[in-house]
């Protein structure tokens, strides 16, 4: 085992994690603000992927534009989740379960939307964040350029959502509506709004992911597929569901440990340690790891 | 009197039904439906289950494609490469199924909700990497051939055959569900799904109901899957995935979670649904189906969270409401 590859597979571990980590992102903030776990979270980045593939390489458009239109259909979607989906199922006095099945129907409708206006195949993602055959010479080991990219863009997300919550109006009125919701009320925050802000900036965060994993993982299924999905999870469950900055820590654990299970273990069955490491995590400490120590969940899932 | 009167009506059309559905593959020539059928039927045992863990009991279960595959693939294992007879293949993929089901309970002592789909989600996704990796037992993703068929006798079974068994598997199933259903068992489990603390306040042992809840919707899935893999002589790891995990459940959702025909409505619509729309005379839908069949998936779960077995009784009350 050579230095070189250890070093490799930290880097491309990390950064494939901090997407995980985005996924669980978008998990956490659908959970603060409706204690309701979206299955279909997965499919914006699925989407995202696809809609950028279509307005970057089949419409020409530059970088900026198309990332504005993928943003804003993502945007939509999230809308859409909350009118058409939620609040409907709320209004006909459906439970936990029936919004559960309905998120999966919903991911299973937007795989089977992409399969018959794309087809199966995987498409190759336009080379916005340089080829994947560059690569930077990092303390003498070559590092493929799309990862540094992925740790910029995350890095630059998580700077931002910090910024967000904890030095904007809004971002403080969210904070007060995910922990209490009732008193939040009483301090005049306009819940309404904040439900909607919620279920917009879950889409688009794990939009963004998907972006960032299709030089990866190709503009295909796979990004709509239950298999990430459920990493996204993993890494949401390791941050107790409830700290944002935990979720992407989570999410790097796991593609750490994923990466280093397959080099060192198996590579055909990198995909049960994931798996494994959630089911474990769950049963022993189902609080989570990466939890403040304020934020202590205060509802059981139940 | 009146009471009876429409009680004797209703077991009358119970029965009417049970006689049709038994001559059903006498009269149907066409092999591909009564194909169909059979698949419609697998589907409302393993839906069956999931009404008895998650609407009896409330456990979210998304693992029961699992315990579908463990069924199959041990059976037809045993039978084509250890030679084992049928019938002790499948008690044996019955048992190992029963024996992993009680495993799987004992998450639920603690996680609720959530939590518990995500462990058995999890679950789900092992035993399916398994049977896709694990090549030189299951054949991996190339399938595994040559399972040998059921037979009595000389005579091989058809597919009217495995309609029968399949039919009086769920009879059966759905008979015994509906007597825990009204018995204390029954009732108990109803207490946990309302309330876990005031259940095992009131004296009800809340991990042996689970223990046995699981196992049970284990043990029918199971037994649904060996006869599939019988029934189609070959198996590959493609329909034991997550979405038909995540598929039985919506079945067991729109037909009704708390409903004891819940399962059987759910898998008889979302099987044929599909095939409905996929061979109907309507141009341009075939590439569309499964689009279609989603969205009213979602409608049904969204419009009527209570499913499609209350239909008749919404339509019951509103033609009272009529009357009086």
């Amino acid at each position: 085992m050579q230095m070189k590859d250890l070093i490799q597979n930290l880097v491309s571990g990390a950064s494939v994690g901090c997407t995980y980590g985005l996924m669980g992102l978008g998990v956490v903030f659908l959970w603060q603000s409706i204690r309701r776990i979206n299955f279909a979270n997965i499919t914006p980045s699925m989407v995202a992927a696809y809609v950028f593939y279509i307005l970057y390489s089949r419409l020409g458009l530059s970088f900026v534009p198309s990332l504005l239109g993928t943003i804003s259909v993502v945007v939509v979607y999230g809308l859409g989740l909350r009118f058409l989906i939620y609040e409907e199922i709320k209004k006909h006095s459906g439970g936990r379960l029936e919004f559960v099945v309905a998120t999966l129907m919903l991911c299973t409708l937007f795989l089977n939307l992409m399969i018959v206006f794309f087809g199966s195949l995987p498409r190759p993602f336009p080379p916005v964040f340089g080829k994947p055959t560059d690569f930077v010479s990092l303390f003498g080991v070559s590092i493929s350029v799309v990862y540094v990219y992925i740790f910029a863009i995350v890095a630059i997300l998580v700077g931002f959502l910090y910024f967000f919550l904890n030095k904007t109006l809004v971002g403080k009125c969210l904070k007060a509506f995910a922990q209490n919701e009732e008193a939040a009320i009483l301090m005049g925050v306009n819940v309404n709004l904040m439900r909607s802000i919620s279920f917009v900036l879950s889409a688009v965060v794990v939009g963004i992911a998907g972006i960032l994993l299709a030089p990866i993982y190709f503009v295909s299924l796979e990004l709509g597929g239950g298999t990430i999905g459920v990493k996204g999870f993993a890494s949401a469950v390791l941050a107790g569901l409830v700290n944002p900055y935990g979720a992407i820590l989570g999410g790097i654990c796991i593609g750490l440990i994923e990466n280093f299970s397959a080099m060192f273990i198996s590579s055909t069955y990198k995909d049960v340690f994931a798996f494994l490491i959630l089911i474990t995590v769950l049963l022993v400490k189902p609080s989570g790891i990466f939890v403040g120590k304020l934020q202590r969940r205060t509802e059981e899932a139940g | 009197m009146n009471r009876m009167k429409t009680r004797l009506k209703a077991r009358l059309v119970v029965i009417l039904c049970l006689v049709a559905s038994l001559l059903y593959p006498l009269f149907e020539l066409n092999e591909y439906r009564i194909y169909l059928m059979n698949i419609g039927l697998i589907n409302c045992i393993v839906a069956s289950g999931i009404v008895f863990v998650t609407g009896f009991a409330g456990q979210i279960s998304f693992g029961q494609a699992a315990f579908y595959a463990i069924g199959a693939y041990s059976s037809a294992i045993l039978t084509k490469t250890y030679k084992v007879p049928l019938s002790i293949g499948m008690a044996i993929g019955a048992l190992i199924s029963l024996l992993l089901g009680l495993a799987l309970s004992i998450p639920s002592f603690k996680l609720r909700a959530f939590f518990l789909s995500l462990v058995t989600i999890g679950f789900g996704q092992i035993v399916h990497m398994i049977l896709i990796n694990w090549r030189s037992v299951t054949g991996g993703s190339y399938g595994f051939f040559g399972i040998p068929p059921m037979k009595i006798g000389g005579h091989i079974f058809s597919y009217g055959d495995y309609y029968l068994i399949l039919l009086l598997t769920l009879m059966f199933v759905i008979f015994v569900m509906y007597k825990i259903r009204y018995s204390y068992i029954g009732k108990c489990m109803l207490a946990i799904n309302d309330d876990e603390i005031a259940a095992s306040t009131c004296g009800v042992n809340v991990k042996k109901l689970k223990m046995f809840a699981f196992a049970f919707s284990a043990v029918v899935a199971s037994i649904a899957g060996s006869i599939y893999a019988h029934m189609s002589g070959f198996l590959t790891p493609e329909p034991f995935s997550f979405f038909q995990s995540s598929n039985f459940v919506a079945m067991a959702v729109i037909g009704g979670l708390r409903s004891i025909l819940g399962g059987l409505i759910g898998g008889m619509v979302l099987t044929i649904l599909p095939e409905l729309l996929r061979l109907g005379k309507y141009r341009g839908w075939e590439n569309y189906y499964l689009i279609v069949t989603s969205l009213i998936v979602i409608a049904i779960v969204v419009r009527m969270p209570k499913g499609l077995s209350q239909i008749p009784h919404v339509l019951l009350r509103r033609a009272r409401r009529n009357v009086s």
